[in-house]
């Protein structure tokens, strides 16, 4: 009946150091699991890409040179148009929205879901370009030139 | 007699719960082993991602890809086209330059969807430009402006549109 009841302390022992050691290895393995990875959007990204196409050469010309997305927002400002007569708000708006839509595909199967594009002069929304929807999840990019806002958030 | 057998008995049974110990530790130590062996492969392939996702980000702004002043005020995140397609011949004397095995640039707009590959023959009128030959998969990108000077009524003018750089890197076997 004694050697029945030693043995049966060394049985729990062993599986004693085998739990031990089982939870010990769990342990290891949680902190060793590291999430890295990518994000579906970086910041850069989007600052890379207000840049970009901020510097996109439009069709609208004045009477020196082609305008870029820059130049062509503050002759919209000011209310002026291309040397071609046509209306350089409208120009912009259309450039911009082909812009956005070469550059960022939105649909259920892609990792960004929506976009926003802002563009604010004295306090007073000037384009605004919205596509897909707006999910918890957002990257966002901002460049301030003269006295022009240009906000643009992709939603991931 | 008896208890010359129920020594035995201790003793083959104490040799036999050393062994079971002894083999229990050595699958552990071998388990671990595994591990670490495979997280310093992970770590020398997240160090070539993170080199990959750092020369994505400024690749546009080295001497052989920036704009410097070409297109009339310095720019940032701008490629100089023409500058590439020039590199793009010489490329053989750039080997493992950016320690990088494949640089592209895509134009994203305006864009035929044609995805045709840059060459000397068909520039500008072509939407990839590779700078090396092989595939490449848009998780290491970027945007930038692309620009080239462009002919009209016999004066140069600067031409900017909006393209991505992508970089692949060579995985860790």
């Amino acid at each position: 009946m004694r050697d029945y009841k030693k043995a049966q302390e060394e049985i729990v022992g062993f599986a004693l150091i085998l739990i031990v050691t089982a939870v010990i290895l769990l342990i290891f393995l949680v902190f060793s699991a590291k999430n890295n990875q990518k994000e579906a959007v970086e910041s850069y990204e989007i600052e890379s890409f207000v840049q970009s196409m901020l510097q996109y050469t439009t069709d609208c010309r004045d009477f020196l040179e082609p305008l870029d997305i820059q130049k062509t927002i503050s002759e919209c400002k000011n209310k002026n148009s291309c040397v071609d007569g046509r209306d350089s708000c409208e120009v912009l708006n259309s450039e911009l929205k082909n812009i956005l839509e070469g550059s960022w595909i939105v649909n259920s199967g892609s990792s960004v879901k929506g976009y926003e594009l802002k563009i604010i002069s004295g306090g007073e929304e000037m384009s605004s370009i919205k596509k897909g929807n707006e999910t918890l999840n957002s990257k966002s990019a901002a460049q301030f030139f003269q006295d022009v806002e240009v906000y643009f958030t992709a939603y991931y | 007699m008896i208890y010359n057998n129920r020594g035995q008995l201790k003793i083959q049974q104490m040799a036999f719960m050393l062994m079971a110990i002894t083999l229990f530790f050595v699958l552990v130590g071998l388990f671990v082993l595994k591990i670490n062996l495979s997280e310093l492969k992970q770590s020398a392939g997240t160090l070539e991602e993170k080199n990959a996702l750092l020369l994505v980000t400024r690749l546009a702004n080295s001497p052989e890809f920036s704009c410097d002043n070409s297109f009339g005020s310095t720019k940032i995140n701008c490629i100089d086209a023409d500058k590439v397609m020039m590199l793009k011949q010489r490329i053989q004397n750039y080997d493992d330059f950016w320690g990088v095995e494949n640089i592209e640039i895509r134009k994203l707009y305006p864009s035929s969807n044609k995805s045709v590959e840059c060459t000397l023959d068909n520039y500008p009128g072509c939407e990839i430009i590779k700078i090396r030959g092989g595939q490449i998969t848009p998780e290491y990108s970027n945007f930038v402006s692309l620009c080239r000077k462009e002919s009209f009524e016999e004066k140069a003018e600067d031409k900017c549109e909006v393209a991505k750089i992508m970089v692949s890197y060579k995985g860790v076997d």
